[in-house]
């Protein structure tokens, strides 16, 4: 397939060489794919994404796009000339410039751009708002302006830096099919950073997972899912409960002990003598949390752990039990 | 990172506005650079007995008006801030802005209305002499009276930087500090006072470098300071070289004071993440008797520093009014608010130049350095002005030497003086110019690029737009400052030009001071419009 950006050991640096926030990153993007950065604040995800665009220039590495270098020790292309689509955070529509005018913006050369703008507009579903200015719009609307205006340029590759952070839920969830549809209509290859793995999950073709500018995981979804490669990866996809020496004894499991394992929460079940490593525990403090209960567990040896189930639990005394397929297994 | 790699990374971002920025920095550094440089020709003749003479009096005159400047700061212009943020009283709407207009009266006026209003014949002696005392004088025409009319002229700054602070800090922590059971005084003083501490201080070191620039009131009172020895070397002793050594020396005390106010806002950078403001609702109300009390230990600043001066100047304007006010007037005022209008428009200019230069530019150090650009402000107009007479003078001489042109270009012609004033009033530019740039979100401009605008279209279509009222204020500032200007103006403006306040300083000197007037109340009339402009847009930043 072919590759519309590759990255190739990019480092970049702030404060004259102090911090590292891209450290040695490695990894492509094929064309049409929709390719999702996740990782927490400070973990060098936005400082990627403005290295694509040309707003930053690396240390170290090169960055190509349609395979021509743009980016590199010896030279940096403005990102005026990349032919890049970008979504802001905060969406970045010109305060002063009404909708339309927001979206002519980037095509102002172009003969049809009247036509182009009209089209982009009908896509968000914005067509009749084009005299409005960016106060006089819901974050939603703003939102759907800053894709609109990103996209009529036409570019090859999109860019969305934490599209949904500034929404509610109801309408981030909304919002979020609706611009991937679109996004997905028009073919476009895209490169959206969010610390919601739900969001990464709903959408992505594949996931890049980021720590401390470090790019520690490149997969499909359920490969994340699945196989996560450590626990931090792990436990971004739902809470995960490492199996210390005390555990691992608890339920008798003939883990080896220097490796490290973990089991996510909602493979642990309740009452279910038919796991493979069983034991008892007393229920110390049930929290009711709507659709499942969470329990704290004292198990036979003294041990605590933290569950969920989605059923009533009665009585005190339960027991609880895991599969060995379901242990994840890390090397550090 | 490896040797190499830096260098191929220094190569690939030294780009044109890298150039740029070093090249408006040089030009902003040759006068200090020329006062370093020319320190190593050695002292003139008259310095062996200035250096064991005056220059003790210089630096205990700089030392008791450092004292009783900050004395009456701290007591009269703090509490007025607090009062005015925390209490309601009469007036108080009015006497917040009020408190800022001081700010329009330059130095040397309020040295010539204090004079004269203490003078025999003056208003305190027509009370007294109502009194029954005959030719009553309150001498002030010494370090203690200079002292006290400069305090008065300049105490705003430290009104303008507590008062910001106080309108957005205080609050929430003085309510939490109720809350846990601490009096309202006990709070002030243990909390809001050690917290309001770097604003209180940036403020006094903008009104102690002020005290040092100042020279129309210090000569008029006749004592000696740093500026005025500067003056008699230069124009009385002809001797530059002394006059350089003095420069030096008082710019040595200049980034004295600088270090000071980078070293105590370091180890007491507070900022509370939310920012409250005091509304009507919560402010204290006390009785009568105390809200009198209040109303006048606030006003009295304000009559001290605007009203008395402004009663001064007008009984002199109206004596003095039909000898001074004619064409020859109006042909003066024209120039003074010409060379305001040329010096502002330059240096909103070069103030937008650096800012947008040094952000084009890739490199860290260089975008670090270009703040160093605004240190202008703090160079005494009298040192800024030798600093570039002595080069301007040396390329004019090259010049005709050369062929190139026939007589001086820009020694002593209206360029020099343009480019002194746009070196000394760069920060007051830069300033509001950076602070409504940096309300402007680095993503707006961001997508601007991204979407295939380059760096001067970004500017011209984006930035431009949303920085006018900056830019607006940026060029008010430094026309005011310009028109109030004198030391420097005094030593560089053409000989066949003139300004208001030089007009004012010659009348004073020439034993005229009624004649100075109505020049004098032609500056402030204008300084007062932007003044309380001026507070209304710090109203606005908070």
């Amino acid at each position: 397939m072919d590759k519309i950006l590759e990255i190739k050991s990019l480092s970049k640096s702030f404060d004259g060489g102090k911090k590292f926030a891209v450290n040695d990153v490695d990894f492509h993007i094929n064309r049409g794919d929709i390719c999702a950065v996740v990782g927490e604040s400070g973990s060098g995800k936005t400082t990627l994404i403005r290295l694509i665009a040309g707003l930053e220039h690396p240390d170290n590495g090169t960055i190509t796009i349609n395979g021509k270098e743009v980016s590199s020790i010896k030279k940096v292309v403005v990102p005026e000339k990349r032919n890049i689509g970008m979504v802001f955070q905060e969406y970045a529509l010109f305060p002063h410039l009404n909708v339309l005018d927001n979206i002519l913006y980037g095509i102002s050369k172009k003969k049809d751009k009247k036509k182009i703008a009209a089209e982009v507009l009908e896509l968000v579903g914005l067509k009749d708002y084009h005299e409005r200015y960016p106060h006089e719009l819901s974050g939603g609307q703003q939102q759907r302006v800053a894709l609109a205006r990103a996209l009529a340029p036409n570019p090859s590759l999109l860019i969305l830096d934490e599209p949904f952070s500034n929404l509610d839920a109801m309408l981030r969830m909304q919002l979020r099919n609706e611009v991937f549809n679109i996004i997905k209509k028009m073919g476009v290859t895209a490169i959206f950073v969010t610390h919601d793995t739900q969001d990464a999950l709903a959408v992505a073709d594949e996931i890049l997972i980021f720590q401390n500018g470090h790019l520690i995981q490149k997969d499909q979804a359920s490969e994340l899912y699945n196989k996560p490669q450590s626990i931090y990866v792990a436990s971004l996809f739902g809470n995960t409960v490492q199996l210390n020496k005390g555990l691992k004894n608890a339920f008798r499991c003939p883990l080896k002990e220097d490796c490290c394992h973990a089991i996510r929460n909602e493979k642990i079940s309740i009452n279910a003598s038919d796991c493979e490593y069983v034991t008892t525990a007393k229920i110390l403090k049930r929290t009711f949390l709507g659709t499942h209960t969470q329990l704290m567990l004292e198990l036979e040896n003294g041990e605590h752990l933290t569950v969920v189930t989605p059923e009533a639990v009665l009585g005190n005394e339960i027991s609880v039990g895991f599969n060995s397929k379901d242990v994840l297994a890390f090397d550090d | 990172m490896s040797l190499q790699n830096s260098f191929l990374k220094l190569r690939r971002d030294f780009n044109r506005w890298s150039w740029s920025t070093l090249l408006l920095l040089a030009i902003i550094a040759i006068p200090v650079i020329t006062i370093f440089i020319k320190l190593f020709d050695g002292p003139g003749e008259s310095w062996g007995h200035i250096s064991k003479v005056l220059l003790v009096d210089y630096l205990t005159n700089s030392f008791w008006l450092a004292v009783f400047c900050t004395f009456f700061t701290l007591l009269f212009v703090v509490s007025t801030a607090w009062l005015v943020t925390r209490y309601e009283f009469p007036l108080r709407k009015h006497l917040e802005w009020m408190l800022i207009i001081p700010l329009a009266v330059p130095g040397y006026i309020m040295a010539y209305a204090y004079a004269g209003f203490l003078d025999y014949g003056g208003g305190v002696s027509q009370v007294v002499h109502w009194l029954g005392v005959e030719n009553f004088k309150l001498d002030i025409m010494n370090v203690y009276g200079l002292s006290f009319v400069l305090s008065i002229s300049l105490f705003s700054y430290v009104y303008v930087s507590t008062r910001a602070f106080f309108l957005t800090q205080a609050v929430n922590l003085l309510e939490a500090s109720r809350m846990l059971g601490t009096s309202e005084r006990t709070s002030f003083f243990k909390l809001i006072l050690p917290l309001a501490r770097p604003a209180i201080i940036a403020g006094l070191i903008l009104v102690l470098m002020e005290v040092l620039n100042d020279y129309g009131a210090a000569q008029y009172f006749g004592v000696n300071t740093f500026t005025t020895g500067i003056f008699r070397s230069w124009f009385s002793l002809e001797e530059p070289e002394t006059a350089i050594y003095l420069s030096a020396l008082l710019l040595v005390l200049i980034f004295s004071l600088i270090l000071i106010e980078k070293w105590q806002r370091r180890k007491m950078q507070f900022s509370s993440a939310k920012i409250s403001r005091i509304t009507t609702s919560n402010r204290l109300v006390l009785s009568n008797f105390g809200q009198f009390v209040i109303l006048f230990w606030v006003l009295l600043p304000v009559v001290l520093g605007f009203i008395i001066p402004l009663y001064q100047l007008l009984v002199w304007a109206s004596k003095t009014f039909e000898m001074v006010f004619d064409d020859g007037f109006f042909w003066l005022s024209f120039q003074s608010f010409g060379i305001a209008f040329i010096t502002a428009i330059f240096t909103v200019l070069f103030a937008l130049l650096l800012l947008y230069f040094s952000k084009w530019n890739k490199i860290y150090h260089i975008q670090n350095a270009a703040k160093l650009g605004i240190l202008g402000y703090a160079i005494p107009g009298a040192v800024v002005a030798i600093g570039i007479m002595i080069p301007t003078l040396f390329i004019d001489k090259w010049m005709i030497e050369k062929g190139i042109a026939t007589k001086f270009i820009i020694n002593g012609t209206l360029i020099a003086l343009v480019y002194a004033y746009v070196v000394r009033f760069l920060a007051v530019a830069y300033q509001p110019l950076e602070s409504s740039a940096l309300k402007v979100n680095t993503s707006i401009p961001d997508s601007s690029k991204v979407l295939g605008m380059g760096n001067f279209k970004t500017f011209f279509k984006i930035e431009f737009p949303l920085i006018k009222a900056g830019m607006l204020s940026a060029f008010i500032l430094v026309f005011i400052d310009t028109l109030k200007e004198l030391p420097l103006t005094l030593i560089l403006k053409p000989y066949h030009i003139n300004t208001l306040a030089v007009k004012a300083f010659e009348y004073a000197s020439d034993e005229m001071v009624m004649h100075a007037a109505i020049p004098s109340l032609f500056i402030i009339l204008t300084a007062v419009i932007p003044v309380i402009f001026l507070n209304k847009l710090l109203l606005q930043h908070g």
